[in-house]
């Protein structure tokens, strides 16, 4: 703690002579100027503006850009429709359409994923949401539309394709390299289970593992009925 | 109101009462303690009241700053539908309170102005006439003040769908009525009507003013803002309390920080939670990062309008190194999100305090290098001194705070009479100057600038190397990601918080810190759902906006510019 200070009786209302008399302020002024410009010219490269898109700005590995949706070793997708992210959004913007996935172990995946980027805030809400390391954020700041129906990104843009590199690198995100965090197992890598990818048809004979015969309040709806319920 | 017996009082809550009870009005009024000490009136007591705390040298409540809304009907145990709640504050005290005055059901809602008590409150009504409908007999310029003239209904009462467009057009359009008709004056030249804005280079932001000029000088002037109004109240209370926190950043987007660091502290407030100290300390330390980048947009903005763009570059260079750091942290620039109710979204990068101190280093240089340019210089002096004078009376009476209420000369500073966070720590002081012109406002945002970089030195000095940054209350904190993924009681948390949102004890809070601007206000409520069931904010720049019209008349046009520029006007928090 401390007082209270005038800044006003620091600074007398009356100017000198000197000052008054413009020119000797002037000089002033320009030593000022002249000095910045001297340095610029020193320092030519490493100016604070930016010659955009020539040069671009160094972003942390935090930066809140355009989703990518992470993908497990065999290329589907990490997401499970669980909505998390979706109801995490303020800007609502996340449209998920859930489906049943053949493979057992993976359960469900997203038929429709779609971020609508013209809505989203960049907030990394989605990325604190996710409970299974599905969705992180890059430096890609650039997405320029020409429409409206352009600016929803479905998962064919914003699926991070395996093997090849993240454009502009990698941002906010779960977790960082080194933080202790161990990301979730890899569903799969776990082993086959007998009828995957057969769910319909074991369903059809009453064997699914995961739903009984018959309409019940268990029973998922398949995803092509989802999806017209969503259209 | 039977609640006077029941809630133990408070020592300032029980010296009001004892202050009333020699007043006519004391079996009329309630006083109840709730977070602050309140008070609760009839519509028909509340301008005698309001004179009474205004007058009374032991209540001395001479300085409005709220008026908020609430609409009851989707809660339960209050008396009535609608209440108007004002917050108050006494300067010479430095004591807030609250006023509620329960406007009685089946009728509708109205009560007597207030706004020549206080000045300040006469747009803080217009609002509530606007968002709520309520009337306000006596008041002499009741019309809409942030929705549009085609919009129909009130949107901030609980029956009003969101979801409705009212489209404004050209034809819409109403001037204010003095100002359709030009004035002539025998032997004189003609007055003009002219506007300035809403989209104008000089208006920063979207402003209509309206001015009648006689030559040059403005006779009469009426601004009308609105253009950026985006409901965010109305928004707050379809989101969760999370959710809100994006928005909060919104306001104030020259200071992001700020705004949410206000806002979390009112919900923290509300849940009891106590956050780490290193948490705490990044809080204040980016706070006063944000402080300065204001102060220098301001500053820099200013000094463009009255034809000094030079400085405008040297100023905007520290705020682009502290928008790196911003980033650094949290990912983005100006919409940081970086707080979150119970802590902050991720710890600080390694390299934070050796960034902090580089910043220390480097911002001084450009301050010293305005300052040689400008504090001095004859012409900026011209352009400053003397003009937009706001008298000590006129800025408590319009409802000012912070560096505009400091240029005046009370020392009223939010950080120094209830210092939160480590304020009352650090060694600092609060500037003031006492001509209230646009040059003191000038003179004290540098020298806070230089206050606020002690003030980081201080707390960098104090900073843990190493430590949480949120509280460990997994019901208000989301659970680390490695305990989330493996761990499943954490999921279960996780879970909890995503899809139900904190759960927020019934009540309500107004709780307020130092934006840039001056005091900023949160004044929440919660009915224990998902999330607030009424959010208030108290903007600082908005009893400015509302006195701007009645400081610039006199004057020439062009020093309405340099006076726009020193009040300090964010249309982001101005209009919410």
């Amino acid at each position: 703690m401390s007082g209270v200070v005038d800044v006003g009786v620091k600074q007398p209302r009356k100017l000198t002579l000197l000052e008054r008399l413009y020119i000797p302020e002037i000089v002033k002024g320009m030593g000022v100027t002249i000095r910045h410009l001297l340095r610029n010219i020193v320092r030519i490269r490493n100016l604070p503006t930016i010659l955009y898109p020539e040069r671009r700005r160094d972003y942390s590995d935090r930066f809140r850009g355009k989703h990518i949706l992470t993908t497990r070793a065999d290329g589907t997708l990490k997401c499970v429709a669980c909505y998390m992210c979706a109801e995490a959004c303020p800007a609502e913007c996340i449209t998920i359409v859930a489906g049943e996935h053949p493979k057992i172990a993976y359960e469900k995946y997203p038929v429709v994923f779609d971020i609508d980027m013209l809505r989203c805030v960049f907030c990394g809400f989605c990325v604190d949401a996710c409970p299974k390391d599905a969705i992180w954020m890059t430096r890609n700041y650039e997405m320029a539309f020409f429409n409206r129906e352009e600016a929803v990104f479905g998962i064919d843009k914003l699926i991070a394709k395996p093997g090849l590199p993240v454009k502009d690198g990698l941002g906010y995100r779960p977790y960082y390299p080194g933080d202790g965090t161990r990301p979730p197992a890899d569903a799969s890598s776990s082993p086959v289970i007998p009828g995957d990818g057969e769910r319909e048809l074991l369903r059809e004979k009453g064997l699914d593992l995961h739903h009984t015969a018959g309409p019940g309040p268990l029973n998922a709806p398949s995803p092509a009925e989802k999806r017209s319920r969503a259209s | 109101m039977s609640s006077v017996e029941i809630v133990p009082l408070t020592p300032v809550a029980e010296k009001l009462r004892e202050r009333f009870a020699r007043s006519p009005l004391a079996s009329r009024v309630a006083v109840v303690d709730l977070d602050l000490p309140t008070l609760e009136v009839s519509p028909a007591d509340w301008p005698a009241v309001a004179r009474f705390l205004r007058d009374d040298p032991e209540c001395s409540f001479d300085l409005f700053l709220d008026l908020a809304g609430v609409d009851n009907s989707k809660r339960r145990g209050r008396p009535s539908r609608f209440e108007a709640v004002f917050h108050l504050l006494s300067l010479s005290r430095e004591e807030h309170l609250r006023v509620k005055v329960v406007l009685p059901d089946g009728q509708s809602p109205s009560l007597p102005t207030v706004s020549e008590v206080w000045p300040a409150a006469n747009w803080f009504e217009r609002e509530a006439f606007d968002l709520f409908g309520f009337d306000f007999p006596g008041h002499p310029n009741l019309r809409r003040l942030l929705c549009h003239d085609a919009f129909v209904g009130n949107p901030l009462r609980k029956d009003y769908s969101p979801g409705q467009r009212w489209f404004f057009t050209e034809e819409d359009l109403r001037m204010p009525d003095w100002a359709a008709h030009p004035e002539e004056k025998a032997g004189h030249f003609e007055t003009q009507t002219i506007s300035i804005g809403p989209s104008h280079p000089a208006t920063h932001g979207i402003i209509h003013l309206i001015a009648r000029l006689d030559g040059e000088k403005i006779a009469r002037a009426e601004t009308q803002i609105g253009y950026m109004h985006r409901c965010f109240e109305k928004m707050a209370e379809t989101h969760t309390w999370n959710q809100a926190i994006p928005f909060c950043d919104r306001l104030n987007y020259v200071s992001a920080m700020i705004n949410g660091v206000g806002y979390v502290r009112t919900v923290e407030k509300m849940l009891g939670i106590e956050i780490p100290e290193r948490g705490q300390l990044v809080r204040t330390i980016l706070s006063e990062f944000s402080r300065i980048m204001d102060h220098c947009v301001n500053i820099g903005t200013n000094l463009v309008d009255i034809g000094a763009l030079t400085n405008f570059w040297y100023l905007y260079q520290p705020r682009e190194n502290i928008y790196g750091l911003l980033e650094a942290c949290c990912g983005a620039r100006l919409t940081v999100s970086y707080v979150r109710v119970g802590g902050l979204a991720i710890d600080v990068p390694e390299d934070f305090v050796s960034r902090c101190r580089a910043l220390l280093e480097s911002i001084p240089k450009f301050l010293d290098d305005v300052d040689r340019l400008v504090t001095r210089n004859r012409i900026v002096r011209n352009r400053f001194a003397g003009i937009g004078v706001v008298t000590r009376d006129q800025a408590i009476a319009w409802g000012f705070t912070g560096p505009a209420l400091r240029a005046s000369g009370v020392a009223y500073d939010v950080r120094r009479s209830r210092p939160y966070d480590f304020y009352d720590r650090f060694d600092w002081d609060v500037p003031i100057a006492t001509d209230g012109d646009n040059y003191a406002r000038y003179l004290v945002r540098m020298e806070e600038m230089r206050q606020s970089l002690a003030i980081i030195r201080q707390a960098l000095e104090i900073f843990p190397a190493s430590g949480p940054v949120s509280s460990e209350d997994w019901h208000v904190v989301l659970p680390p990601k490695d305990a989330v993924y493996h761990d499943m009681e954490s999921l279960i948390f996780h879970f909890k918080l995503i899809m139900e949102g904190i759960r927020v004890p019934v009540g309500e809070r107004y709780d307020w810190i130092e934006g840039a601007n001056g005091e900023l206000g949160f004044y929440a409520i919660s009915d224990g759902g998902r999330g607030p069931y009424r959010l208030k904010h108290r903007p600082p720049c908005f009893p400015m906006m509302a006195a701007y019209e009645k400081i610039i008349v006199g004057g020439p046009l062009s020093d309405a510019i340099a006076t726009l520029g020193t009040l300090n006007i964010i249309a982001g928090e101005l209009e919410r």
